[in-house]
């Protein structure tokens, strides 16, 4: 007999001879009844249509949570729309310079990255960028600032009529409409005007009225006199006088057959409204009207 | 992912075909080796739908063993066999010339059958009852097993002997 020969029974790939011997044998009787019975039986019951339906359907109630993913990822967008807008305007908002302007009878103390200071008069605006800072300390100035710059690399402020570079000092300047002046108090200021530069030493001063370069008198004090709460005038048009007035106090000037171009000297104060106009009036020979917040001044002899 | 050829098993009717053609006997197979209809039963989901899932990566030449494959795994050395029952259709008792005595040796020697059954190796159990009850031919089952068709040869050759041996009393 051949290896296995039941298997190979079953299969029907046993010789004839082999047949013969084993149908002879003791147990091909039983054999044949294992057979006969195990024809007949079954597995469980097993529904293949059900059981595909029932795949199908699962099938089914899996896809929609694929589907609720997809929401999540269209805030996932969102997210990162609002990431990128965020991220990018903070680095905008970061090269726009830095802004700093005071109100008629407002002065202001701002402290640039380098630790320089900067002391603002009433109604003046600066800018200047910090994140160019420490490659160029520029700052832009309309109106009057006093400076009192750290030591390092060269340090420039520029106004509308000229600018004024320095490598580390204390100086005033003040760039109006129609006037210009430049104040050092200490160190070595270099002011260029209309291309032309002027070296300016330690307690000189640089005055540029409607144009014309006009002397100027040496500072008295360490501090320009705005910084002590008044103003101080030297041969200048009363113009300018009551357009500082009007910044220090706060008050609207108006005036009527008075002589603008008149020279005053003198100085007011800046925080009694009342002492400045005597100040400013006095010696001017003009007559002033205070009404609320407005004043009006004019000539003596006008009726 | 393409699914509108007709050779693709993500195609609806292609595998919906080789489930009817498969299932069934994905479930016998499971059921034979542990005896658990309802783990049988989870074995058949669980192929399929792995098979739904990677129906783009898996030809239907191949659909058949990777189903069995799966089917297999998902118990190996996680369940324990339980008893194997089977039934018996009714077929050879409406045969007519029957006596009462005849019917009562007939339920009892399918008695000992089912207690040898019972005895057997899984393997050779498994390979028997799709031989027997599912027409598989030895490379079929060989194929589902992953072992040579000689292998299986040997299982049905052992099976055959030792149901004998149990139901005569040797």
């Amino acid at each position: 007999m051949q290896e296995n020969y039941l298997a190979k029974w079953l299969n029907n790939e046993l010789t004839e001879e082999e047949l013969a011997v084993f149908k002879k044998s003791d147990e091909y009787a039983s054999y044949q009844r294992i057979l006969e019975a195990s024809k007949t039986m079954e597995g469980p019951d097993f529904d293949v249509e059900d059981a595909l339906q029932a795949i199908k359907n699962k099938r089914i109630l899996q896809e929609p949570k694929v589907v609720q993913l997809k929401p999540f990822r269209r805030f996932l967008k969102v997210a990162a729309a609002v990431t990128i807008i965020m991220v990018g305007s903070y680095f905008y908002l970061n090269t726009l310079n830095e802004n700093i302007t005071t109100q008629f009878a407002e002065n202001k103390e701002v402290i640039l990255p380098d630790s320089s200071e900067i002391i603002m008069n009433a109604d003046s605006k600066i800018a200047y960028s910090k994140k160019k800072w420490d490659t160029e300390r520029n700052v832009s100035l309309n109106g009057e600032a006093f400076f009192k710059v750290a030591k390092g690399e060269r340090f420039t402020v520029t106004t509308d009529h000229g600018t004024v570079a320095v490598l580390g000092t204390q100086f005033n300047v003040e760039g109006r409409e129609g006037f210009f002046e430049v104040t050092c108090f200490e160190g070595l200021v270099s002011v260029s005007y209309k291309g032309s530069e002027t070296k300016l030493p330690a307690g000189t001063s640089f005055m540029v009225v409607e144009g014309e370069i006009v002397p100027a008198e040496e500072p008295k004090n360490l501090n320009p006199s705005w910084m002590d709460n008044e103003s101080t005038f030297k041969s200048i048009p009363l113009k300018y006088v009551l357009d500082e007035f009007q910044r220090q106090h706060n008050v609207k000037v108006k005036t009527q057959n008075i002589d603008l171009g008149k020279l005053f000297t003198g100085t007011f104060s800046n925080t009694n409204t009342d002492l400045a106009l005597q100040s400013i009036s006095v010696p001017s020979r003009i007559k002033f009207k205070l009404e609320g917040n407005k004043v009006l001044f004019y000539a003596e002899s006008a009726p | 992912m393409n699914t509108d050829t007709k050779d693709n098993v993500c195609d609806e009717e292609v595998y919906s075909t080789l489930f009817r053609a498969n299932s069934k006997t994905v479930f016998n197979y499971i059921y034979y080796k542990y005896g658990n209809e309802e783990k049988a039963y989870d074995a058949v989901q669980e192929a399929f739908a792995r098979l739904w899932e990677n129906c783009a990566k898996v030809t239907p030449a191949k659909a058949k063993a990777y189903v069995y494959t799966i089917a297999n795994n998902l118990y190996l050395n996680v369940l324990k066999a339980e008893k194997v029952r089977l039934k018996y259709a009714d077929r050879v008792t409406t045969t007519n010339h029957e006596t009462p005595e005849y019917v009562m040796e007939e339920n009892e020697f399918k008695l000992k059958l089912d207690n040898a059954l019972q005895a057997l190796p899984e393997n050779q159990r498994t390979t028997f009852l799709l031989n027997r009850i599912d027409g598989k031919k030895y490379a079929e089952i060989a194929e589902m097993e992953g072992v040579s068709i000689k292998a299986i040869e040997k299982r049905m050759h052992l099976a055959l002997k030792s149901l004998r041996e149990q139901i005569d009393g040797i």
